[in-house]
């Protein structure tokens, strides 16, 4: 193993002191790293395949769906691989070399090198979010070919093209052995999520949403890339494997209580870090992209915004976790903001009307859980709640898009009502609830299993308390917005409005609607008949359809075979998530991650007392409690009654009584809550904050700058570039094209050469004597 | 001498090459013409396979530097031949494809065309294998004697036979200057032989006369790689030739030039003198005097032209500027970052790749003047205006190509222009090397017309005629120089890897010289070269 | 080999020489002589004059001449040039060893040059050069 020897002599000459190398006690345990299968190396490079055959098909305009099942075949393949490497691999991590890529010597020494390969580092860490990761991109490329099917052309190429990138980002970003390809694989779906969310680019609000992303995410990306640049100052690798090996003295030091070894470096990466995991992961202050990221189509919001590259920063903390124990500000930093984010974006998502906007801020929330639960030392918590997260919320996120594909784009849940009773519609439903109960926390459900995790640990971990109490109230807010948009959508009198196509899908569904008409779907019509016609009139594409049949009304379509099989299967899973919590002795997740380095790591009790905030000590007395119960146990029975109440309020103000679509019980209580409600709706009017506080001031500066720019700069750089145009005109009449001219310039300039060089030896000989 | 043939069998494979093209080329049958530049290619290709697996060779002070240009070699002349297509004989061969005339071989120049190809490749292989002053003195003028008649065949205008013309009595003049160089050199020292050269200097020293042949052996050869104050046909001679020769004149003997450089400044040597770590002050002014006026003249007549094929010229001078500093720089510690002929040898490639794309656009872009005559070549800055909307892959070849030649990051430019710097700097020589910061940025101006003209610009009202080439093959060879440009970047770390090995420099100590010559039976003789009055 | 000089030689040493000469004289008689029986005889204004190849001797000098001329002269350059390297070799060549790999390689190299020189025949031959019309 390559070691930077001087570094790592560094690192031990501060952390030394007490304990010489000798007998130095082991923070963790490293893995065993061990030399994996070329293979692992087909699980980015098959959806990189892909994309280049999407694109192919794309120069070829390809008119049939032929893209999809491309990628299908292709990521599924790739899922396939991934699960051959989890049937492999037993505790260790193994790095599989691909090709050398950046190899940069920077000095004779022989450490004194850079590196960072296209390796992959496939340990459980690694492995257990590639599953998802490639696991829920087949399953959503499936529901996506269907869903996308009015766009078969050009766009549908571009979409699946994204699509693969996406899916080959997202295994660099996780398998990458190195920072570096960490940071490819960041910048690479912060692109795709950017091309995805203006795939309807004719749309100025899809576009608008792409560039805030855009310049969120930039943001983040910049703490990450400080963090990894000061990462290489101070450690000297950006290699995983010898990372964790350098970064262990200065855990040991933290966790024997000798915070004045850490250095303010050491104590700094961590949090440049975790900026970059906040920009990537949506959390307070850099959350405000993703509710808006929900243009782009919903396929792309349940992989990407939802499932997979939202936990990319959940994944870059628990991938370098040792450096987070190394620094006894950065886990509460994370804590802190993660509970915010959860608190906040809850509070936002009870205001919302638009159904997947309220998902998007239940994703926002969630990912807060996590963050949490990485900080409460929680690794297990919070990686099985990404885990679990990503299947409920795909779940969910796929149920909104089958409404929305059915509904003609219609979102707004005072829309819409008892979907779930339409013909065609219940395994949406049944799939939604299923989304709906793992996402409230209802026990037994796995969602509940893995919040629990994370609310008993944030009581467990001394001067967390607070944290645990702002999620516990939280994960009642949750339960309650999640149940209301159920009874409002999915249950009650049935009833709907059709939207006007706001989403860019309109064109092609007429097709769609006749051919269901044609197979005779009279429940539909029946149902047809019931609807108003607000939305009609908008509704140009269906008017002349309904006029061919002559009906006055607009028809939803229910999901085809692949959207139903894909809820199915998703919803089935998430279901049976659950069960992972009681394989092994602490759960599965915890299993797995107990044998690569995020695992969770015991302090003495001096390192408690040193560090203030710690880690979980291996004394049962220094252990907090929840009110003197032991949290764990005690959490299964306030965390259900707690979600119980939410849904329960949610029953009574969104069901019981309603009557029809638009209006509810809860209605009756917004003038009562004054202001806050409004507020509340205008998402506290955070966006309009920054444009006030940053963009405005920020015109006003660009605006003295410009000024600036042009007298001063540009008089600089034109002078600049008055210059050697001078130097040009003076020397172009010797340009002459003529021969005899150039031959003497040439006899000129070498006599002139021999000159220099003469007097040059002249003046050394004057010198000399 | 039989064990030099081990090395030689690149550049046997494609004089056979030669030979065949030769004959092939004047066939009566079209199939029969037609594959002259397929049997090119296979030329080619086989001569970099078997070149770059060749046991290393060549000069003993550079001993790892043949295969690495070598294979750099048929990699950039692959991309040139297939630029090259339809340079010559397009109007003769349609009109006999319509009947209008049959074959006559004395019209028809392809043969000679590509085998001028091959012989040009040919010399300039062999000016990287070479280690005697004869031998390097064969090979350069091996390069250059077939690109004057290529320059005149190159389209049925008389400007290029007028450029032609001038590119030969120049070349002539040029090749007089170093061969007198060559000469002197010789009379210094009393062989031709480089290593034994070195040996000579190292044990002795320079005496006036050897300096004075390194001097005016580094300003001739100056002609080849078009530096100050040999440059000056260089504009008219790019501008009279059909771009795709262009494009080979910019990398031909610009290598070639550089490589014999490297052969001859490697004598005296990087390590030379008592303290051991320069160049001799002589040699070391006289490359800094003509990187700097190369780079700045190079870079500030490019400002006004408004033909590209005149920018990219000029140009092409600047460029000769920036590698000089490599030069000057020397092989420093041998590490990639501060090895200044490994930053060369690696900023030939880039160079290659991207000049290519540029000089591409003008061999692809024509103006449609009717079946009558030859399509005039798009040589207007004006005819890029608005390219990236009407032709969107010829607009960005020329976008990503010149913003590669200015060096911008990530792309292969770039990358290729960092070591020049770093090594600069590791060799002490600050003031060089902020001329060429400066120098860089002036590039900007002229790099950025022609991005802004293909990018940003409206399209031209007047460009109706223009059209893309039906070859083709041309437009593979921009294609694929500027995918170069951005898929090399990803190989960049093992292409630097291959230029640090190439620049090895191997010296030999004050003693080892004396050794050497000694074994060599020079000693005594060395001792009575007249010296210096 | 020690180096010859006239004193220690006798007349028998120039007895190759004189064999050379006499088979070029020969050659030369034998071909003009061959020439006048079986060649085709044409009388004519242009060919009685005194400088029969075609030009007329009389009047400007800076006239066009068919550019056959430097192509002939070309192809003869190729031969003359030839001929001039093969003395060398020639001479050369009895140094080696008898048995020596060295006399391959030597015989390769003479044979690889003649090669050059055929391939410079076959190009002026499809060129046309020898073509008078």
């Amino acid at each position: 193993m390559l070691m930077h020897s001087a570094v790592q002599n560094a690192a031990e000459a501060v952390v030394g002191g007490a304990v010489s190398a000798a007998d130095a006690a082991r923070a963790f345990a490293l893995p065993e790293v061990t030399e994996g299968p070329w293979w692992v190396a087909l699980i980015p490079f098959l959806p990189l395949l892909g994309a280049a055959l999407c694109g192919l098909c794309a120069a070829f305009k390809v008119k049939s769906k032929l893209p999809a099942w491309i990628t299908v075949a292709l990521l599924a393949t790739s899922f396939a691989i991934t699960v051959a490497m989890f049937q492999q691999l037993s505790g260790g991590a193994s790095i599989s070399h691909a090709f050398r890529w950046i190899e940069f010597r920077w000095g004779p020494e022989a450490d004194q090198i850079f590196t960072a390969n296209f390796s992959f580092y496939a340990d459980n860490l690694s492995i257990l979010w590639m599953l998802f990761v490639t696991g829920l991109a087949t399953l959503i490329a499936l529901y996506a070919s269907e869903y996308m099917s009015h766009e078969v052309g050009t766009g549908y190429c571009r979409f699946f093209a994204a699509f693969c990138l996406f899916v080959f980002s997202m295994s660099c970003l996780v398998l990458g052995d190195n920072l570096i390809l960490l940071f490819l694989g960041w910048e690479g779906v912060g692109l795709c999520s950017y091309l995805l969310i203006g795939y309807y680019y004719k749309k100025p609000s899809a576009v608008a949403a792409a560039k805030k992303a855009f310049i969120m995410n930039r943001i983040g990306d910049l703490g990450l890339l400080m963090g990894i640049f000061l990462t290489f100052v101070h450690f000297g690798t950006v290699e995983y494997r010898e990372l964790f090996a350098l970064a262990e003295p200065y855990v040991l030091a933290l966790q024997q209580g000798r915070i004045g070894d850490i250095p303010a470096i050491v104590n700094l990466i961590p949090v440049l870090l975790a900026i970059g995991a906040f920009g990537k992961s949506a959390q307070f202050p850099l959350y405000v992209w993703l509710p808006d990221a929900m243009e782009g189509p919903t396929p792309v919001s349940a992989l990407i915004h939802a499932a997979t590259m939202v936990t990319a920063g959940v994944y870059l903390i628990a991938r370098t976790y040792p450096l987070f124990l190394a620094s006894d500000i950065a886990l509460p930093l994370v804590a802190w903001v993660g509970a915010i984010t959860a608190l906040l974006a809850a509070t936002i998502g009870m205001a919302q009307f638009d159904i997947k906007r309220i998902m998007a801020y239940s994703t926002v929330s969630q990912l807060g859980f996590m963050f949490c639960g990485l900080a409460v030392l929680t690794t297990a918590g919070g990686v099985f709640h990404v885990l679990t997260h990503a299947f409920f919320k795909a779940t969910l996120f796929l149920a909104c898009g089958a409404v929305m594909h059915g509904f003609a784009g219609q979102l707004d849940l005072r829309k819409l009502s008892g979907v779930m009773f339409m013909p065609g519609w219940l395994i949406v439903g049944l799939a939604m609830l299923v989304g709906c109960l793992n996402l409230a926390g209802f026990p037994f459900t796995a969602g509940y299993f893995s919040k629990d995790l994370i609310l008993a640990e944030a009581f467990i971990t001394p001067t967390m308390a607070p944290i645990g109490w702002i999620l516990l109230f939280t994960a009642g807010l949750t339960a309650y917005y999640t149940f209301r948009v159920f009874f409002r959508v999915f249950v009650g009198p049935k009833e709907f409005h059709p939207g006007d196509d706001a989403h860019g899908e309109a064109e092609t569904d007429v097709e769609e609607h006749s051919e269901q008409v044609e197979q005779g779907n009279p429940q539909a019509e029946a149902v047809g008949e019931k609807a108003h016609d607000v939305g009609d009139e908008a509704h140009g594409a269906d008017e002349a359809e309904d006029h061919e049949h002559g009906h006055g009304h607009f028809h939803p379509h229910p999901p085809g075979w692949a959207i139903n099989t894909v809820l199915a299967t998703l919803a089935l899973a998430s279901i049976l998530a659950a069960g992972l919590y009681f394989i092994g002795d602490k759960g599965w997740v915890d299993g797995m991650l107990q044998s690569s380095t995020a695992q969770q790591v015991y302090l003495t009790q001096e390192g408690t007392r040193a560090s203030g905030y710690a880690l979980v000590t291996a004394e049962p007395a220094a252990k907090g409690t929840f009110l003197g119960f032991d949290p764990h146990k005690a959490m299964y029975y306030v965390s259900a009654v707690v979600g119980l109440i939410g849904i329960g309020v949610a029953f009574v103000l969104h069901y019981l009584g309603r009557t029809e679509a638009a209006t509810s019980r809860a209605d009756k209580l917004l003038p009562a809550m004054g202001p806050i409600a409004t507020w509340a709706q205008d998402k506290w009017r955070v966006d309009e904050l920054y444009d006030m506080v940053i963009v405005k001031p920020l015109r006003v500066i660009s605006h003295i700058f410009h000024v600036i720019d042009k007298l001063i700069v540009d008089g600089l750089v034109n002078l600049f570039g008055v210059l050697p145009r001078m130097i040009g005109s003076a020397l172009r009449p010797v340009q002459s094209g003529q021969l005899q001219g150039y031959a003497v310039g040439m006899a000129v300039g070498l006599a002139f050469v021999l000159l220099v060089v003469v007097l040059m030896a002249v003046a050394g000989a004057g010198v000399a004597s | 001498m039989s064990e030099k043939l081990a090395i030689l069998w690149p550049e046997i494979i494609l004089f056979l090459g030669t030979c065949v093209v030769m004959i092939l080329g004047l066939s009566p049958r079209i199939e029969a013409r037609k594959a002259c530049a397929a049997v090119a290619a296979i030329a080619i290709v086989l001569a970099g396979i078997v070149g770059s697996l060749a046991p290393s060779g060549g000069s003993a002070l550079l001993p790892e530097l043949m295969n690495y240009s070598k294979g750099l070699i048929a990699i950039i002349g692959l991309l040139l031949l297939l630029l090259a297509t339809g340079t010559v004989d397009r109007a003769e061969e349609r009109a006999i494809a319509a009947g209008q005339r049959t074959f006559d071989p004395l019209r028809a120049t392809r043969g000679e065309f590509y085998a001028f190809f091959l012989f040009s490749l040919t010399g300039l292989m062999l000016c990287a294998s070479a280690d005697d002053l004869i031998w390097l003195f064969l090979a350069l003028e091996l390069t250059s004697l077939p690109t004057y008649v290529m320059v005149a065949i190159s389209t049925r205008g008389t400007r290029s036979q007028e450029a032609g013309v001038k590119y030969f009595f120049l070349g002539a003049l040029g090749a007089a200057i170093f061969l007198y160089g060559f000469a002197l050199l010789y009379g210094g020292t009393g062989t031709t032989n480089l290593t034994e050269m070195h040996a000579y200097f190292a044990a002795n020293g320079l005496n006036p006369i050897a300096t004075a042949g390194l001097v005016i052996s580094i300003v001739g050869i100056g002609f080849k790689i078009a530096a100050v104050p040999m440059h000056f046909y260089t504009a008219d001679v790019y501008q009279g030739a059909a771009a795709s020769v262009s494009a080979f004149l910019a990398f031909v003997p610009k290598t070639a030039g550089f490589l014999a450089i490297l052969a001859i400044v490697a004598a005296p040597g990087w390590a030379y003198g008592t303290s051991g770590e320069s160049l001799p002050p002589e040699l070391r002014v006289t490359l800094w005097v003509i990187a700097a006026l190369t780079m700045t003249v190079g870079n500030t007549l490019a400002l006004m032209q408004t033909s590209i094929k005149r920018i990219l010229a000029y140009s092409s001078i600047a460029h000769t500027g920036y590698m000089l500093v490599g030069v000057i720089a020397g092989p420093g510690d041998g590490s990639f970052t501060q090895n200044g002929v490994a930053a060369v040898l690696f900023y030939l490639l880039t160079y290659g790749v991207l000049n290519l794309g540029a000089f591409a656009i003008v061999a692809c872009l024509e103006h449609d003047r009717g079946d009558t005559t030859e399509p005039d070549e798009a040589d207007h800055i004006d005819d890029l205006k608005g390219l990236c909307r009407t032709k969107p892959v010829m607009g960005w070849v020329i976008v990503i190509s010149s913003l590669g030649l200015l060096g911008l990051p990530p792309l292969l430019g770039f990358f290729g222009k960092v070591p020049l710097f770093t090594s600069g700097i590791a060799a002490g020589e600050i003031a060089l090397v902020l001329v060429l910061a400066i120098n860089s940025a002036i590039a900007a101006f002229y790099y950025l017309r022609l991005v802004n003209a293909a990018l940003l610009s409206d399209p031209d009202p007047k460009g109706e005629t223009l059209r893309e080439t039906p070859l083709p093959l041309r437009r593979v060879a921009a294609v694929v120089a500027t995918g170069g440009v951005i898929v090399l970047t990803i190989a960049a770390g093992g292409l630097m890897t291959a230029a640090e090995q190439a620049g090895t420099y191997a010296p030999m100590t004050h003693d080892e010289a004396e050794r050497y010559l000694e074994a060599a039976g020079r000693a005594s003789q060395a001792a009575e070269l007249p010296e210096a009055p | 080999m020690t180096p010859t000089t006239l004193a220690n030689v006798d007349l028998v040493s120039y007895l190759p020489l004189g064999l050379i000469i006499t088979m070029a004289v020969g050659f030369a008689v034998a071909n003009v002589v061959l020439t006048l029986i079986i060649g085709p005889k044409r009388e004519g204004k242009t060919k009685g004059i005194a400088y029969e190849s075609g030009m007329n001797p009389v009047g400007t000098a800076r006239k066009r001449f068919n550019v056959r001329f430097y192509l002939i002269a070309m192809v003869f350059l190729v031969f003359d040039v030839e001929v001039v390297f093969l003395y060398p070799w020639a001479a050369t060549f009895p140094n080696i060893a008898p048995g020596s790999p060295d006399g391959l390689m030597w015989l390769i190299r003479i044979l690889f040059f003649l090669f050059t020189t055929v391939i410079a025949y076959i190009y002026g031959y499809r060129k046309g050069v020898f073509k008078f019309d």
